[in-house]
């Protein structure tokens, strides 16, 4: 009897693939394909991308003459293909570089798309961009920033985030700053897990700010989805860093933020590497036990009438939550690629591929805070840029560095609770 | 003994006690009925999200939230005997690891499509704030969960050596076909032992929640702390488990301390391997 | 002579299936059924023939997967090259791991697998010579033939498919061997069979070597196939699982088992999340979970169990043992 269930929803399910496939011929439709985690242990964020891929596919589907900055906003769909309409199809990774790489084969054989979006984790960019290279399909990753993946030598990968060297510059420049309005930087310590975003974000780090001659580094590095961080915090508590500076997934950040309050542990500078801190889920769990931490963030909602503050509130319609970077990374990296394609004017792939590397956006045409898109001969946007953001009040963060794009100025001692 | 030292051996063992607390239930089916459960750190989940669910409908804290965990998922566990454990106990250990693991994702995803991946929080402080003694810091929520693992652990043992309901499980766990020649119902039997083993679960998860992110797949981080700590005191054992629990919280914060966090799982792999060398029937398991 | 016409049908369908089905996720479909196929095959010889259910199967997995890598990664040759030294350092760990651990009985023996298995994990995860947590790549751009990195799913699956008859042929043989009749005496009670002569431990120690060694070889062949291994994919507790679970849901102790549960498990996956998995409601694993619960629930031995049931008397039928 089981067996009979299993095969008939094989049947169904192979047919429907089949059905799926042959819609495809219909014209005028131009077909994206996005590889998220959708299940697992980040499924959160893979359903607050999605969210914000629905918003831009609508923004760049109909028309929204209040966002006339943005390419692709003004006019219902794609100007350079005769108005086509953009689709995305969303594929879950599951968390594993084989799935990825499964469902990427899948995406560009069966449902025809013309370029990939993905794949949030590094290592599963990594298989299943290799994939779009042998089969000639440009892939864009927003999110992903292992170092290796732009050192691959390949000829359709493109990514627009900024990567761990630039953290390193924006850190520093940031905490020059600081030190020059009376706050004490000399000891640094390092809260990282050991996942590959963790160690590797923390390795660059740690040796980018020794070469800009900051020697004062403590490494307290643990497991990722700990049980218990006590140990750590009171490691923290002995050494009385001056700064703290949290990498970690949602799941650590919320225990680190609970931890210390029960340990009544307070650094005075806490700054946070983006990740967990920026997912709306960390702000809601401890934000009112985090008040005052510094955070990362190529996102800041602006000025009210703003394309980001727009944009801001139809996200929140969507989704039911703020606005933060990683669903604004995502978003911008779907911008850039679609921008391609309407240039391109076509959906050849080696057009695409020309255009994206043409591609030369500026600040203004934004929403996210790089400063401008511009891809070098490996792929990486050397134009990428972050802000320093601060959860003043534990309910939004705001912007407070660099002083030109700054909300509220920054408050320097670190409140907790 | 420097001051944070004992701070951090305090610690240790206040997780120790709650990775008892969630051991129990796992220990108990386990040694009575010989079968692995691989949902266990879901039913753990459960428990987290029925606290979850009671405060954000009622408002309610642990004193909710605890005794309803208990009942749910003491009526979950009945279910589950009866519409899979019952027929997958009289197969092959195979069969039950497929089966508890197919539950497990049953469990974890069903949760996942009805409150989504978001992570969640019980607000600190829910059960009352930290407590300073004498330069330490105690938290209320986790001595709770402790002094409740202790009372479990307690109440477990006495249930099973002192009453009568005790000595007819042990009796089907230890021949159920004898048992039932004296007039003893195995299905009741174990039936009650699953209900008891999973409410104790709930109770676990309810507690837990107060001072521990909710999210779908936290079973997976918490089930397999549950595995070695039953594998350590010995199958069956409940206070072997607590012995146990206790002992790994302790090392876990130590060498996090000492050696460095990444390394503390290792190293209770490696003495959890090194002991089963020494004496593979677990710290009080009989042989 | 019955069976000789099933198994002639069985490989005329196995070697024209990528010809038939040409598109390509339904080529690398198939080749992912004989990967996963030859992955539960290895460990249907310690788990399923000699009863000793491993959970940490994916120690040497990985000893395959790191060794392909490896020598791409560090001395720049063909993955190829790898698979005999991952063979090897398979094997060498299954003799130290074997020793000690497989004195224990049931539930003790997988437990001490998956501790070893998270071990491995936890010390790979922290080696910076094996890429920690980044993991290893393989060559992105095919240099040569040798490299193993096609477009096309259908060298990977003929090999697959060559890898997997060895594998089932070294399994036929060894089931009918001294060594098997040693194997199932031992399953059925370890004691009764030490009383009757049979060298208990040594025979365990070489069932779970070999198997080792073949579970090594699948390891090899999906770091070469995906082009890549980290931690997680190549040393995580989920891989185990799923290997042991194909193997179970197939019929373990069957030599067909591991292939009949591949060749549901795999489909489903893939499939379900393909048609679910984009919409981000964890359906996916809903559906996969209810399935693995009902065989199990309803065919407990596997589903293999239940044609063996009919052409076999019952006693004969892998009978289900009380643990």
């Amino acid at each position: 009897m089981t067996f009979k269930l299993a095969t008939r929803l094989l049947c169904a399910a192979a047919m429907s693939i089949v059905l799926a496939g042959g819609a495809q011929a219909e014209d005028k439709v131009v077909k994206i394909g996005v590889i998220l985690p959708m299940s697992g242990s980040t499924a959160s964020i893979g359903a607050h991308a999605k969210a914000a891929l629905e918003v831009a596919t609508d923004i760049i589907n109909n028309a929204h003459p209040e966002l006339d900055k943005l390419p692709l906003a003004k006019n219902a769909g794609l100007a350079g293909l005769g108005g086509a309409k953009v689709e995305i199809v969303i594929a879950d990774n599951q968390g594993s570089p084989a799935t990825g790489q499964n469902q990427a084969l899948r995406l560009i054989t069966e449902e025809k798309v013309v370029a990939i979006l993905g794949a949030y984790q590094s290592g599963i960019t990594l298989t299943s961009s290799a994939i779009a290279e042998k089969y000639g399909i440009p892939y864009l990753t927003p999110e992903s920033v292992a170092a290796n993946l732009t050192e691959r030598g390949f000829k359709w990968f493109f990514r627009t985030t900024p990567i761990a060297p630039d953290f390193v510059r924006i850190y520093d420049e940031f905490l020059t700053d600081m030190k020059a309005a009376g706050a004490k930087t000399d000891t640094i310590a390092l809260v990282h897990d050991n996942t590959e975003y963790g160690a590797s974000v923390a390795n660059t780090i740690a040796t980018g700010f020794k070469a800009k001659g900051r020697t004062g580094v403590i490494d307290v590095a643990y497991a990722v989805n700990a049980t218990d961080v006590q140990a750590q915090v009171l490691q923290l508590k002995e050494k009385k860093p001056d700064v703290v500076l949290m990498i970690s997934y949602t799941s650590d950040a919320i225990l680190f933020a609970k931890t210390m309050q029960s340990l009544d542990y307070k650094p005075p500078m806490l700054l946070a590497d983006d990740a967990g801190y920026s997912d709306p889920s960390f702000i809601k769990a401890v934000g009112k036990l985090s008040q005052g931490v510094f955070n990362r963030s190529s996102w800041a909602v602006g000025p009210a009438g703003s394309p980001s503050a727009v944009i801001a509130d139809m996200y929140k319609k969507k989704s039911g939550e703020e606005m933060e970077d990683t669903v604004g990374r995502e978003m911008q990296g779907f911008f850039v690629l679609v921008d391609a394609i309407d240039r391109a004017g076509s959906t050849d792939p080696a057009k695409i591929q020309a255009a994206l590397k043409a591609t030369d956006i500026k600040p203004e045409q934004l929403i996210m805070g790089y400063k401008g898109v511009k891809f070098d001969e490996k792929g990486q946007n050397v134009l990428a840029s972050a802000y320093i953001i601060q959860l003043q009040d534990g309910e939004n963060y705001v912007s407070v560095w660099p002083k030109g794009n700054a909300e509220k100025a920054p408050v320097m001692s670190y409140k907790g609770w | 003994m420097s001051f944070v030292l004992v701070q951090v051996i305090v610690g240790g063992l206040l997780l120790g006690a709650v990775y008892a607390l969630f051991s129990s239930g796992l220990t108990l089916v386990w040694g009575m009925m010989n079968i692995v459960n691989f949902a266990h750190g879901d039913f753990v989940m459960l428990g987290m999200y029925v606290a979850y669910v009671v405060y954000t409908l009622m408002g309610g804290g642990p004193i909710v939230g605890a005794p309803l965990a208990v009942l749910v998922l003491a009526t979950l566990g009945v279910v589950v005997y009866f519409g899979l454990i019952r027929d997958i106990m009289k197969g092959p250990m195979l069969a039950q690891i497929l089966g508890t693991f197919g539950l497990a994702l049953l469990l974890r995803y069903s949760v996942f499509w009805w409150f989504g991946a978001d992570f969640k929080s019980l607000p600190q402080n829910i059960v009352g704030g930290t407590y300073a003694v004498a330069g330490l810091r105690l938290e209320a929520s986790r001595l709770l969960a402790g002094v409740v693992a202790l009372l479990v652990t307690l109440g477990l043992h006495l249930l099973l050596t002192r009453t009568s309901l005790g000595s007819k499980m042990l009796a089907v766990a230890e021949d159920a076909t004898a048992a039932q020649l004296m007039g003893i119902r195995p299905d009741t039997m174990q039936a009650i032992a699953w209900a008891i083993a999973a409410g104790a679960t709930g109770l676990a998860g309810a507690l837990i929640a107060n001072f521990f992110y909710i999210v779908p797949t936290v079973g997976e981080t918490l089930g397999i702390v549950a595995f070695v700590t039953v594998s350590l005191g010995g199958f069956g054992s409940v206070p072997g488990a607590l012995v146990a629990g206790l002992l790994i919280g302790v090392i876990e914060s130590l060498s996090g301390y000492l050696i460095g966090a990444v390394y503390k799982d290792i190293v209770v792999y490696i003495l959890f391997l090194f002991f089963l060398w020494f004496r593979p029937q677990g710290l009080m398991g009989k042989m | 002579m019955r069976r000789l016409l099933w198994l002639s049908v069985l490989a005329a369908v196995a070697i024209a299936y990528p010809l038939l089905l040409s598109s390509p996720f339904q080529q690398r479909l198939g080749a992912l059924v004989l990967l996963y196929a030859i992955a539960a095959s290895a460990w249907n010889i310690v788990g399923g023939y000699a009863g000793q259910v491993s959970v940490g199967h994916v120690v040497f997995f990985g000893c395959g997967a790191y060794a392909a890598m490896g020598a791409y990664a560090k001395f720049e040759l063909s993955p190829l090259f790898g698979i005999p030294g991952g063979i090897v350092i398979a094997v060498v760990l299954a003799a130290v791991i074997g020793v000690p651990t497989l004195r224990l009985s049931g539930h003790y023996f997988s437990m001490a697998t998956i501790a070893v298995a998270e071990t491995m994990r936890l010390i790979v995860t922290n080696t910076d010579y094996l890429g920690a947590a980044v993991g290893l790549s393989g060559p992105t751009v095919a240099r040569n033939i040798f490299d193993l990195s096609f477009i096309s799913s259908l060298p990977y699956y003929y090999l697959f498919l060559l890898v997997l008859a060895i594998t089932l042929v070294i399994t036929w043989w060894m089931a009918n061997s001294r060594m098997g009749f040693y194997l199932r005496a031992i399953k059925d009670s370890e004691r009764a069979a030490r009383s009757l002569g049979a060298p208990a431990r040594r025979t365990k120690l070489y069932a779970f070597m070999l198997s080792a060694a073949l579970t090594s070889v699948a390891g090899a062949l999906y770091a070469m196939m995906f082009g890549f291994v980290d931690p997680e994919s190549g040393l995580g507790i989920l891989i185990s699982v799923k290997i042991l679970i194909m193997a179970a849901l197939g019929g373990a102790g069957l030599l067909f088992g591991p292939l009949v549960g591949a060749a549901i498990l795999v489909p489903l996956e893939e499939i379900s999340n393909s048609v679910l998995g984009g919409k981000g409601a964890g359906l996916t694993f809903v559906v996969y979970g209810a399935i693995i619960v009902l065989i199990a629930r309803f065919q407990p031995g596997g589903i293999l169990s239940l044609f063996k049931r009919r052409s076999k008397p019952a006693s004969e039928a892998g009978a289900p043992h009380a643990p």
